[in-house]
């Protein structure tokens, strides 16, 4: 004791001196002396500058209030002018800034839709909801592929085999290094290049690939009994996933072997044959039937089936290739995270390698993937709007086009509200993962 | 007893690895046919790329027509600058390379600063790669003698720069940092030029283009959206509810939006709402904007998961707030989220080409113009995307391994 350990002190000079190099410490420093300057009369101040006899100036509460006073003053004067200037624009040019156009009739073809839509009837806020199943569609599928890809490229990378995880570093590197849209233009580029419909390559399964796109097997819908069927089959599946929660619990509970994810996917294939057969009955006819895509005619047209067209295919081959590059990246450094004694205890166990990855490094590499993962799914979302580029019709190139023939200010704000609903959704999901994360780690 | 010192005459040392453990069979061995399963791995991978690279290769070597990258050559890096619209009257070709040069000097100064290191490879790269572009058989083509003196000017440019920093007084980060502002703010003169200055004639912005656009709105991007960051990531951190309450707005309306949305926005409304502002600096601003609203989270994340003792010591010392955030948190904060930062730096870099959308001519969109508009190019635009693809990868490839030997210094991940 009383030796002072001076090895503390000898850091904080050393990043002083780093850090007093910057000009905003010079100001602040600046700054001070005059606020202490100030101090040294403290007893000369009249007391109205003074609270809680501190000089107003010094005093913390009062700094902190004048700080957000000013900040929120600068922010409410710049949107103040900016809405001034927007008003008299709008007042001068005679803008239209109103809703009404929602109800009016687009009568613009809409190039992709999955919603049944008709140019010449259909409103202005139908063809808005028909942009936004559109970017949703495009979203989920890719966020799919890409987690899919992700994960594939992020344990090659971390393979033994040499060439297996070169290949990988090179598809990473490459991938997250070249802006999208440059990848967009190329994949467009390469499928407009394709064949035309007539000389089609055909691939076993009823699929074809042509310079107007993909082609192949797809549902066919009949009406209202396919809606009947999809609400049973929601309702199936989470009673299987009810009945193999339960089954979960009780074999943990009891030790007795309760097969839940055999019984939960046997009640949830059972439920959806027999509603199925059900759904037949009523309707006399099978609710949804596969539709094999077919050349027909003189032309050798493909009539039936699903055809998604070059623009969203080159959309979705951009989106996933590029999205999962990252997500390989983070698939990569969650499963680094997963210290190296867990594997070993693993195999010394006699797990597999494959069992070990699946049962062992997965679910706890889990933890730190998930968000970063989330807000990649976000981006993807995001970059959807690429798809303007391609002649995809989403919701920013629905609201170009939409510009043209409607009061701008309204599509822009009825886009903003689409795609914040979309990140607050992803945010949401994210939540609730960390939430979950924090209340099993604390049980 | 009398087998002993025969064991021990033979046991000269120890015996030789196997031949298939050593050399280029026991790596062969090791990482590509170290069980069965992993040769018939390799053997599968490996025909692949093999036929991949067949293919590429053949491609990239007979099939492609290369004619239209060397068609528009220059108009890569400075786009439209140098036409008889953009300039009448003048040849502005050597403005843009005056402000290489400057660059040149500057990274010459980091080299001789810093010393050997990334400083001295960035600045051998920059003026070695220009001045060979002045020497290629395509340039001497189509190139002036001017225009190639000019680039071949880069090589003393470095050496000037270096020779500055060693033998005067403006050899110290102060110094070179202050030169870096005023030649960024000499760049835009040049670029914009002066009225009534002969030589500088005015070029309105929407002639400014090629690779130079992406370059200009990416150095105001990054150098911007990282003070704006960190200020947005300490206003959500702070306790006062007005402050907290506008920052998170902020962050989550832009990180909530696409940037193409919202460029195409500010195309649109801009012009309404401030009035007088140009397309380039509509751009910037919301580039700059939506990269800080990012870059606001990275910090965040860089706060948060600093130990909480780090601010609470400081505080013990007898720090005041803004000294303990300045000192103490935020170096620590910001060190620990370099990679993220430069990815954002990088995201920000690639993002600069979708300022087509608002009708700009950047790399990107001025080769696409040029193809659009000339029908024997019509089937080449593979080729223009690929080779737009391999300059988006050096400069993105080039900053990550930047930020990669600036964590090995800072040893990052390493206490």
């Amino acid at each position: 004791m009383g030796v002072r350990n001076d090895g503390d002190f000898y850091d904080a000079p050393l990043l002083m001196g780093r850090v007093c190099d910057l000009p905003g410490y010079v100001v602040l420093s600046r700054l001070k002396t005059v606020l202490s300057f100030g101090a040294a009369m403290t007893q000369q101040i009249p007391r109205f500058l003074t609270y809680q006899n501190i000089p107003v100036w010094r005093h913390a509460v009062v700094i902190q209030w004048v700080a957000q006073l000013v900040s929120a003053f600068i922010v409410v004067g710049l949107v103040a002018a900016a809405a001034v200037n927007l008003i008299s624009a709008i007042n001068e040019r005679n803008i239209s800034y109103s809703f009404s156009f929602l109800s009016r009739a687009y009568q613009t073809p809409i190039g992709d839709h999955f919603l049944p839509y008709d140019a010449n009837a259909d409103t202005f806020l139908y063809a808005i909801a028909v942009a936004a199943t559109n970017t949703l569609f495009v979203a989920i599928i890719g966020v799919i592929l890409a987690i899919a890809l992700g994960i594939i490229m992020g344990v090659m990378r971390l393979s033994g085999n040499w060439l297996v995880a070169k290949t990988a570093m090179v598809y990473v590197e490459f991938f997250r290094n070249v802006p999208l849209l440059v990848q967009l233009f190329f994949w467009w580029v390469i499928l407009l290049a394709l064949p035309p419909i007539r000389e089609s390559y055909i691939l076993p399964g009823g699929f074809f690939v042509n310079n107007r796109g993909l082609s192949f097997p797809g549902p066919a819908a009949d009406g209202s009994a396919a809606w009947l069927w999809l609400l049973l089959a929601l309702a199936v599946i989470a009673a299987g996933v009810i009945v193999s929660r339960r089954l979960a619990r009780r074999e943990l509970e009891t030790g007795q072997a309760s097969y839940p994810v055999v019984a939960g996917w046997g009640a949830v294939l059972l439920g959806g044959a027999l509603s199925w057969i059900i759904v037949s009955l009523i309707n006399g006819a099978p609710p949804l039937t596969l539709s094999i895509p077919e050349q027909q005619g003189r032309f050798l047209n493909i009539v039936g089936g699903q055809t998604f067209k070059p623009g969203m295919v080159a959309l979705l081959i951009g989106l996933v290739m590029y999205t999962a590059a990252f997500i390989a990246e983070i698939v990569r450094a969650g499963i680094q995270s997963v210290s190296r004694g867990q594997t070993e205890a693993a195999r010394a166990l006699g797990l597999t390698p494959m069992s070990t990855l699946r049962t062992v490094i997965f679910p706890q590499a889990l933890r730190v993937i998930i968000p970063p993962l989330i807000s990649q799914c976000l981006n993807l979302t995001k970059n959807s709007s690429l798809g303007i580029a391609v002649g995809y019709s989403e919701l920013t190139g629905i609201a170009q086009t939409m510009t043209q023939t409607a009061p701008a200010i309204s599509i822009f704000l009825l886009i903003m509200l689409c795609y914040l609903a979309m990140s607050l959704t992803w945010s949401l999901i994210g939540n609730i993962y960390n939430w979950r994360i924090g209340a099993s780690s604390s049980r | 007893m009398a087998a002993q010192p025969d064991i021990a005459n033979r046991m000269t040392g120890p015996l030789p690895p196997p031949a298939t453990s050593v050399g280029v069979l026991g790596w062969l061995r090791s990482n590509l046919f170290s069980t069965w399963y992993n040769g018939v791995i390799t053997v599968v991978a490996g025909a692949i790329i093999a036929l991949a690279l067949w293919y590429g290769l053949r491609w990239a070597l007979v099939d492609a027509d290369w004619a239209v990258i060397a068609r528009i050559g220059g108009r890569f890096a400075i786009g439209g600058y140098n036409t008889s619209q953009a300039c009448p009257g003048q040849d502005c070709f050597w403005r843009p390379q005056a402000i290489l040069l400057l660059i040149t000097v500057l990274l010459g100064m980091a080299w001789g600063i810093a010393g050997a290191g990334l400083a001295r490879t960035a600045a051998l790269v920059v003026a070695v790669a220009a001045a060979l572009f002045a020497l290629l058989p395509y340039s001497l083509e189509r190139m002036g003698m001017d225009v190639r003196l000019l680039l071949v000017a880069n090589l003393p440019a470095v050496a000037l720069g270096w020779a500055l920093a060693r033998y005067t007084p403006l050899g110290t980060v102060r110094w070179a940092s202050i030169l870096a502002v005023v030649v960024f703010v000499v760049s835009l003169v040049l670029l914009r030029g002066l009225p009534g200055v002969p030589g500088l004639q005015p070029v309105p912005v929407n002639h400014w283009g090629g690779l130079t656009l992406n370059l200009l709105l990416a150095t105001v991007g990054i150098t911007l959206s990282l003070p704006i960051g960190i200020a947005l990531a300490l206003g959500r951190r702070s306790h006062l509810p007005v402050l907290k309450g506008l920052c998170v707005f902020f962050i989550e309306v832009f990180r909530g939006m696409p940037l193409i949305t919202l460029l195409f926005m500010a195309h649109v409304l801009g012009p309404l709402v401030f009035p007088g502002t140009s397309p380039l600096l509509r751009a910037g601003v919301v580039i700059t904007l939506f990269s800080s609203a990012y870059m606001a989270e990275n910090i965040r994340g860089g706060l948060q998961a600093l130990h909480p003792g780090q601010a609470e010591a400081a505080r013990a010392l007898g720090l005041p707030g803004w000294q303990t955030t300045l000192l103490i948190s935020l170096p620590q904060a910001l060190r620990n989220v370099i990679p993220a930062i430069v990815g954002q730096f990088i995201g920000l870099f690639k993002d600069t080409s979708l300022v087509y959308i608002i009708s700009m001519l950047d790399i990107v969109e001025i080769g696409r113009t040029v193809i659009r508009g000339n029908v024997e190019f019509q089937d080449n635009a593979r080729e223009l995307y690929v080779f737009l693809a391999i300059v988006f990868w050096i400069f993105t490839y080039g900053m990550s391994y930047v930020s990669g030997r600036v964590e090995q210094h800072l040893g990052v991940g390493q206490r």
